[in-house]
């Protein structure tokens, strides 16, 4: 892996510049701390995902150090459907794209191509549930993290709970409108063993405990 | 160069000077007080005065630099405090995903309603958030044809956005009413007056409660109100109104009862808040301010006072 100068200053400018503070003031995300992760060598962070705006909110939130090694995870589909799309994510965004459904090609799996940017020493952004979803629901968390974790012995992941995202942005709208939110990272953890079930498991107690913690449900309608 | 320095900074009357370092010469004194009692009794837990005295600090500097620039950013400033108290209750009081048009709406009239004050047009002023946000918001929500829950939807917002927009923005409109002959400090002196007024009350009120309190006003919104912790406040009010009476146009008679007014309107916005987060189950609003919680809970009192002293004064000295 190469250290990418030119995009990790794009990158900076974009996220710790301009990005983080309208995210702040604006719109009103809080951002917890999370100086943790300079100290981890890779990790995978596992958020879930009801907006555009948690991509967004993600990079912001990270140490601007990082940034250039941290790759989100997004669908080729809706990202990367034409070539000048795909680039542009790809450079802006640092996306790495997956395609969702219907992949024939072993090279082209999502899970080959995590793992081949995994080997290459980048960290991942995933959204375990694979799609945005209704605003401030959390679907269920799906296996292919899991899988993921299982491949990859000694990688840790980071729990991030993001609320409010989905009603500052809500899926099919293109207004944002300011709502508080915040991103609340957890702790980084290591899966407990190599079984993908229980590592699910593992991971969808962190995101109820956390859900309980912060999640904005209660405040909705009665 | 000198130019520009004085745009940026305009000259400032004697009398806002003494203010500035009124404020500044109580925060250290208290800070003081608090460092001495740390050191003297180290089993006392201070976390929260400290964090609090610490964030009064922020507030005051934000607060002085703000209004003691260039005016225009004044408005600025101020307009962008209605914008975080606004944002702050509609996002815990509950909206439908239909109001978002509305609430988009609402948000535009911050800018439009700081406007007016900045160009000083009272009429206009007056009646856009009680009359045109009146009669426009309901539209906004109508035309999405959701009709579940739309009452209590309508209500609100026009209910927060007076709160937060119309109430805050008289603040602004302190620094637009025209000069008078023989009364130095202006605009600026009203606002300081206002401002320090009401804190002063705030923290009196606190103050005085933990002290005597005995006897409890309404237990059920709140229990920190004591009868004692309100005169106190009241009292506490009306002296340091009787000392600064030199930011007002004022007579002395009128500046004692106009101050127990400050006092009872702060009183009042103080508990119309905490009933409401008491009803949310909530602590606080927000988290912007640590030792504070968010930035309504800090200026619930001034969308009470604001209306009240301003019209008050535009009455009697206008």
């Amino acid at each position: 892996m190469k250290k990418r100068f030119l995009q990790g200053i794009c990158l900076r400018i974009i996220y710790k510049g301009f990005a983080r503070w309208i995210l702040k003031l604006f719109v009103g995300v809080r951002f917890s701390d999370c100086s943790c992760l300079k100290k981890e060598d890779q990790f995978i962070i596992v958020a879930n995902h009801n907006s555009h705006l948690d991509t967004i909110s993600l990079l912001a939130s990270l140490p601007g150090s990082l940034l250039w090694k941290v790759k989100p995870v997004a669908a080729e589909d809706y990202f990367g459907n034409t070539r000048l799309k795909a680039a542009f994510s790809n450079y802006f965004i640092n996306t790495l794209l997956i395609q969702r459904k219907g992949v024939k090609e072993e090279e082209n799996h999502p899970l080959t191509k995590m793992l081949t940017a995994l080997e290459q020493g980048y960290s991942l952004i995933l959204f375990p549930e694979g799609t945005r979803g209704e605003a401030e629901k959390m679907d269920r968390i799906k296996p292919g993290i899991a899988r993921l974790l299982a491949a990859r012995p000694g990688l840790k992941y980071v729990p991030v709970y993001l609320s409010g995202m989905g009603r500052s942005l809500p899926k099919g709208k293109i207004l944002i409108l300011p709502y508080q939110a915040s991103v609340n990272y957890g702790v980084p953890t290591l899966p407990v063993n190599n079984d993908p079930v229980q590592i699910l498991e593992q991971i969808q107690v962190d995101f109820d405990n956390m859900a309980a913690l912060y999640s904005l449900a209660s405040e909705e309608e009665d | 160069m000198k130019h520009y320095v004085e745009l940026i900074f305009p000259a400032l009357s004697d009398e806002l000077i003494t203010v500035i370092t009124l404020i500044i010469g109580l925060l250290l004194a208290v800070s003081i007080i608090l460092f001495v009692t740390k050191k003297v009794f180290p089993g006392i837990d201070l976390q929260e005065s400290t964090s609090r005295i610490r964030s009064w600090w922020i507030m005051s500097a934000i607060f002085i630099g703000a209004v003691f620039i260039n005016y225009t950013l004044s408005y600025i400033c101020l307009a962008f405090l209605s914008f975080i108290a606004f944002r702050e209750l509609y996002s815990v009081l509950g909206f439908r995903e239909s109001d978002r048009r509305a609430i988009f709406w609402s948000l535009l009239a911050i800018p439009v309603q700081y406007y007016l004050a900045y160009i000083a047009w009272y009429g206009a002023y007056i009646i856009f958030i009680p009359v045109v946000m009146f009669l426009l918001l309901p539209l906004g929500m109508v035309l999405k044809g959701e009709t579940k829950g739309i009452t209590k939807s309508m209500a609100l917002l026009q209910w927060i956005l007076m709160l937060s927009v119309f109430g805050i923005s008289h603040l602004a409109y302190l620094l637009s009413l025209p000069e008078q002959d023989g009364f130095n400090a202006g605009g600026r002196g009203l606002l300081m007056f206002l401002v320090f007024l009401t804190e002063i009350n705030d923290i009196m009120q606190y103050i005085c409660g933990k002290v005597f309190g005995k006897h409890k006003i309404i237990p059920k919104i709140s229990p920190n109100k004591t009868w004692e912790g309100f005169i106190g406040g009241v009292v506490c009010t009306i002296l340091t109104g009787y000392l600064l009476a030199f930011l007002t146009p004022l007579s002395t008679g009128q500046v004692v009862w106009i101050s127990a007014f400050i006092a009872i309107a702060g009183f009042t916005g103080d508990l119309v808040i905490s009933a409401i987060k008491r009803d949310k189950g909530l602590k606080d609003l927000g988290e912007t301010i640590p030792g504070h919680g968010g930035v309504f809970d800090r200026i619930d009192s001034l969308a009470y006072t604001a209306p009240v002293f301003f019209h008050l004064i535009y009455y009697i000295a206008y």
